[in-house]
């Protein structure tokens, strides 16, 4: 008899003789509770299926080490920061805001580049100025019309700061290749080689039809602007990370696991296509490709397995889809691994989301990322966390990490029978949903015929009924709720560095400093660049980023350089729900 | 009662915002409760959600924003529908809204804010209660 034989065997009898009873004393029909052995990963492969950290598939690890223990190992506790390198993600009112902000900080230390939040009027292509985006200017992150802007957030990045030895993180989509030129004239400026950058554009755009919702054009021409950065980046920036996919903002807006995990695939493919139908090798771009953090659940076991299968897909899809040939194509780059997403935390006890973000900071330890406790607790209290939640959403983490020691082992969940069949399950589940959007003829047609819009909507609805018929528990919204439960609440008592009432006339400011500059610049040479951009535009093999770059020093705004393109491109019509 | 026409309800998104995800929840969510629900889509200005509202001479505009824009985005809202004469419009609010802001949009006219957590038979329920009783007799 096989072991597997004799293993099933044995179960029957353990369900007859010692889980009947059970059941029977406590009159249930069913257990409440499951149990796994290896007949759940039947034909395991240990080889095949997990590997070796840093070794292909890459289930137990992107890395044979991970970079952040690494760094504290060396006895340098501080720069063991990088755990919260996303807390980073900052950019407030007007460039001069911005700038101040980081100069103030690095007055307390900081060291490295920005990770810069835009305002949603640059991230959707409008100017400060346009009577439509009123009330917005300056908000969720910084203003940024012209270079001029650029220029004034880099004063706080010059000397030993200098582009060349720092990176950025620009969270920007739609307009990303024109905040890419922005980058490289400033480069210019300075006397800096363009091959010396190094920064992250977040230049995923496809996921923002679905979720999110900074997106301008339609896909197809928004995939030509893809392709530009794509093939300008290679060749010219090749420190420079191409995109920066989202998965998180997939599950954010109500996706499931399984769908997230799908339709990440789906997009990461179709940039990848993008490349090598532009005639570049596989192996010369797609290592510079990075992933926005997977994850958004506080189902730990469930969010681990997801990281290892991702990364097993993702190589997987690399290798033998698009024939790569160098392990660093096949990784997942992601500057934070599982974590619970901002949708788990609640507005009511807000304290407890503390709780909440250390379960996903385990789930991340125990999945081969940091153990970042994200996000700070006062997500949900309104825009902007205080520094009390931050300073303990870093001390939770680094409790992890020294203290409990959760970062000693990698992949220590590897071979356990449930999380090595969840592994599979996700996986397949999302090879199924992947193979429905092929046979609509890709993603940009999923995205056009509104295929993945009314799935996540209706994911989100459906996770909504259940949470009202109590299906799904959330403590302290839809449970425990009663009069004898205490209500704890925050008080934000350390100022932050950034005042809350500059906020309030940012939009007046940066208007202000906008019709000076329309003022003062070359406007022949502003309305030539445009009618060159626009000749550019309607030639479908032009890249436009030289031409951008061109039109950045001049000081053509943002909005003028998109409303050139939305007359050649179109604008994206959102499908209903 | 039964020749009551079932309630008409504009859900909105004004400004930029794309957090979607909790405006099509409510939305899909009021549809299970029978009332007739029109979603507008991401990026509406204030003029054209009170054009909408108008248009479908809906009894509810519910107005969702999580980009901080909204104390200027919602009282605009308002006031323009009392501008135009749909001032006994009953307009319900949620997002990311600061406690501290909501006085003011109470003031302004926005009858109540659902905050994250909202079931949608509370909001639904809000609804039946507060909907003028006139605007929907059969006729």
């Amino acid at each position: 008899m096989s072991d597997l034989e004799k293993i099933k065997e044995k179960k029957k009898l353990w369900e007859e003789k010692v889980l009947k009873p059970a059941l029977e004393r406590f009159k249930l029909e069913k257990s409440p509770n499951k149990f796994y052995t290896p007949l759940d990963v039947e034909g395991f492969d240990f080889l095949k299926n997990v590997g070796f950290p840093g070794a292909y598939p890459f289930t137990a690890g992107t890395y044979p080490l991970l970079p952040y223990t690494v760094v504290a190992t060396k006895g340098s506790l501080p720069s063991a920061k990088g755990l919260v390198r996303a807390a980073g993600y900052s950019g407030y009112g007007t460039p001069e805001d911005t700038r101040d902000y980081y100069k103030e900080y690095q007055k307390r230390g900081l060291r490295g580049g920005p990770n810069l939040a835009f305002d949603l009027p640059t991230q959707c292509g409008f100017d400060s100025d346009n009577p439509m985006v009123r009330g917005e200017v300056g908000k969720v992150g910084v203003a940024v019309d012209t270079f001029k802007d650029f220029e004034i957030i880099y004063e706080a990045y010059q000397g030993e700061l200098d582009l060349d030895k720092i990176a950025s993180n620009f969270t920007i989509n739609a307009p990303a290749n024109i905040i890419i030129a922005f980058y490289a004239a400033l480069a210019e400026k300075r006397g800096i080689s363009l091959s010396k950058l190094r920064a992250t554009p977040q230049n995923d755009i496809l996921k923002e039809y679905i979720a999110r919702g900074t997106y301008i054009f339609p896909p197809r021409p928004a995939m030509r602007m893809f392709r530009d950065s794509v093939v300008f980046l290679t060749k010219y920036m090749p420190k420079v990370n191409v995109t920066s996919i989202g998965g998180y903002h997939i599950r954010e807006a109500g996706a499931t696991r399984e769908q997230d995990l799908a339709f990440s695939m789906a997009i990461g493919m179709e940039y990848l296509k993008c490349g090598v139908d532009a005639g570049l090798d596989i192996d010369d771009f797609a290592p510079k490709f990075t992933f926005n953090a997977f994850g958004g659940s506080m189902e730990l076991f469930k969010e681990v397995a997801f990281q290892r299968a991702a990364r097993r897909m993702w190589a997987k899809i690399l290798k033998e889809k698009f024939g790569a040939k160098n392990f660093r194509s096949m990784l997942i780059r992601q500057p934070l691994a599982a974590h619970v997403g901002c949708s788990s935390t609640t507005v009511q006890r807000p304290l407890n989301n503390l709780t909440r973000a250390v379960v996903g900071a385990i789930a991340g330890a125990l999945s081969g990322g940091p153990p970042n406790v994200y996000p700070p607790y006062d997500e949900p209290l309104g825009l902007g966390w205080s520094l009390e939640a931050r300073q303990l959403a870093e001390d939770a983490s680094r409790i992890l990490q020294f203290e409990a020691k959760l970062t000693e082992v990698i992949d220590p969940l590897a071979g356990s029978y449930y999380v090595e069949s969840l592994t599979d399950e996700i996986e397949n589940a999302a090879w199924k949903e992947l193979e429905k959007i092929d046979a609509m003829g890709g993603v940009i047609s999923a995205i056009e015929n509104g295929y993945l819009q009314r799935e996540i909507a209706r994911s989100a609805h459906e996770r909504q009924q259940k949470i009202e018929k109590g299906e799904i528990l959330i403590v302290g919204v839809n449970c425990f709720t009663g009069e004898s439960e205490l209500e704890v609440t925050v008080n934000r008592m350390v100022p932050h560095p950034y005042d809350e009432t500059k906020r309030e006339e940012a939009e007046e400011r940066q208007i202000k400093k906008l019709a000076e500059i329309k003022r003062s610049r070359d406007s022949r040479l502003v309305n030539q660049l445009l009618s060159e951009l626009k000749e550019k535009a309607k030639n479908e093999s032009e890249n436009l980023i030289p031409h951008f770059i061109e039109c950045a020093k001049a000081y053509v705004t943002l909005q003028e350089m998109c409303d050139v393109l939305r007359e050649v491109f179109g604008e994206y019509e959102p499908v209903g729900i | 009662m039964e020749s009551k026409r079932p309630i008409k309800v504009l859900i909105a998104k004004p400004g930029l915002d794309g957090h979607d995800r909790g405006a099509k929840v409510v939305a899909l969510g009021l549809r299970d409760e029978g009332m007739e629900v029109i979603y507008s889509g991401l990026r509406q200005t204030p003029e054209k959600i009170v054009q909408a509202a108008v248009q479908e001479d809906v009894d509810v505009v519910g107005l969702s924003c999580l980009s901080g824009a909204h104390k200027y985005l919602f009282s605009e809202v308002v006031c323009q529908l009392k501008e135009h004469g749909k001032g006994d419009t009953l307009v319900i609010c949620g997002g990311i809204i600061p406690e501290k802001d909501i006085p003011m949009l109470k003031e302004t006219g926005i009858s109540e804010v659902f905050g994250p957590g909202t079931s949608v038979k509370k909001i639904a329920q809000f609804i039946r209660e507060n909907v003028k009783e006139s605007s929907l007799a059969g006729d």
